[in-house]
């Protein structure tokens, strides 16, 4: 399984020369499952990047979207593969008892907002509400659940092989609770990042940023590891950076987490900050970095 | 292992930080969490207790009706909120550990999602009461 990031940033695109190494597009992970198949997971801003890198091919790929925050679909107007009759593109997202995911993607793919609508779209898209059981695409298992955020919102696993990616962008387990002090169970996202290969993981905010967000749906750093150090990820990555963050402010960031996570007891190289373009293979068999007990 | 509703783990957490005695349970009608407050009535934390099962929770406090009979389980506003899918209120008297009883009043309602119900809360106030603990002028 090979993982790209396309768009790390939450909130709003943040282009700018502050945000040129950690990159300034909103959510979109490119996954290549064993097969070959393709699956992009969000489609914020960076999907439009994804979109023109895999040039006339595929012709049948999976968009899994967690919500529908506009950082996390503003780019779908924006892929090349949806103005393209001969692709085919299936779109997963959490059930609403308001509208099907088709209506309510489509509130943002209509005018006045966009200049087509879902029906022109030359691609044969279909869209499906994510299962609250597991189902397949290609080689791999696929597990969601809801998880902690404003608004419906999921968390994917990705089982491929004996490797997993769990992403959980937006993502707030710490509201109102303690997590060092709660069961396992009454973690959110807790089961479909347990153990996993590659944990990617809301990492918005500093500590000291965080009581003037708190409900807001995203993780203070000591959220965000207490979640990694419980789960038993392999390795995290920390995502959707807040746009207010520069890459010099992230590279402080970066280091700050690094030596909590080894105070923590967990190994410095298994935690990091997501960087537009980066780029993991999770093998077969990936070798266990060591995490903090 | 399973992760529990987000909507019970987000009850769990409002529940908390309220002031009230707060009961929650799954949609089996198993006691599955109570606040502090709910601990101090009771004269037990919740973490003391263990899992609770469905036909056992209402005696940790009684209840008994106005004529001091115990009220059945399936009485109990939590259970009829559970179960039907409506809210319930009612006003009994409890015994808290020291044996003291008190009248008071309960709010139940489900907890209703896409999924069905996942179970549902009970809140509890002294009987006569602005919500507050303060008695009404």
């Amino acid at each position: 399984m090979k993982v790209k990031l396309w768009g790390t940033r939450g909130s709003i695109p943040a282009p700018g020369p502050e945000t040129i190494r950690y990159g300034g597009n909103t959510s979109c992970v490119g996954v290549t499952l064993s097969d070959g198949s393709l699956l992009a997971l969000d489609a914020g801003s960076g999907i439009r990047s994804l979109g023109l890198d895999l040039g006339p091919e595929p012709t049948r790929l999976h968009v899994l979207l967690t919500h529908l925050h506009l950082d996390h679909i503003l780019g779908l107007a924006f892929f090349a593969p949806v103005f393209r009759p001969q692709t085919e593109i299936v779109i997963w997202g959490p059930a609403s008892p308001d509208a099907s995911l088709r209506d309510r993607i489509a509130r943002y793919i209509s005018a006045p907002l966009s200049p087509v609508e879902v029906r022109e779209l030359p691609c044969d898209v279909s869209f499906r509400s994510a299962p609250d059981s597991e189902w397949e695409i290609g080689p791999a298992r696929i597990r969601c659940a809801s998880v902690s955020h404003r608004g419906p919102t999921l968390g994917y696993r990705i089982d491929d092989g004996d490797s997993s990616l769990t992403y959980i962008p937006d993502h707030e387990p710490g509201l109102g609770a303690d997590l060092d002090r709660l069961e396992d169970d009454w973690i959110s996202g807790f089961a479909l990042a347990r153990g996993t290969s590659l944990l990617i993981h809301d990492g918005q905010y500093t500590d000291a940023e965080y009581p003037d967000h708190i409900g807001w749906g995203h993780s203070p750093l000591r959220d965000s590891l207490a979640f990694a150090r419980r789960t038993g990820a392999e390795r995290t990555i920390l995502f959707h950076h807040d746009p207010m963050h520069s890459d010099d402010f992230l590279d402080r960031f970066g280091v700050e987490a690094k030596e909590r996570w080894a105070a923590l007891g967990g190994d410095p190289a298994a935690i990091e900050l997501a960087a537009e373009r980066a780029e993991y293979e999770l093998p077969v068999r990936a070798p266990r970095a060591a995490a903090p007990a | 292992m399973t992760q529990r509703p987000l909507e019970l783990i987000l009850a769990r957490n409002l529940m908390s930080a309220l002031s009230t005695p707060a009961f929650l349970v799954d949609e089996g009608g198993i006691l599955v969490f109570y606040n502090e407050a709910a601990g101090m009535m009771l004269g037990k934390r919740f973490e003391e207790l263990g899992k609770v099962g469905a036909d056992e929770w209402g005696s940790l406090f009684g209840p008994f009706d106005e004529s001091g009979k115990p009220i059945p389980y399936d009485d109990l506003p939590l259970v009829t909120a559970v179960r039907s899918g409506r809210p319930a209120h009612a006003e009994y008297e409890i015994h808290s550990s020291d044996g003291a009883s008190h009248a008071v009043e309960v709010s139940a309602f489900p907890i209703l999602t896409a999924h069905g119900s996942q179970g549902g809360i009970a809140i509890f106030w002294p009987a006569g009461t602005n919500g507050n603990g303060a008695q009404p002028a």
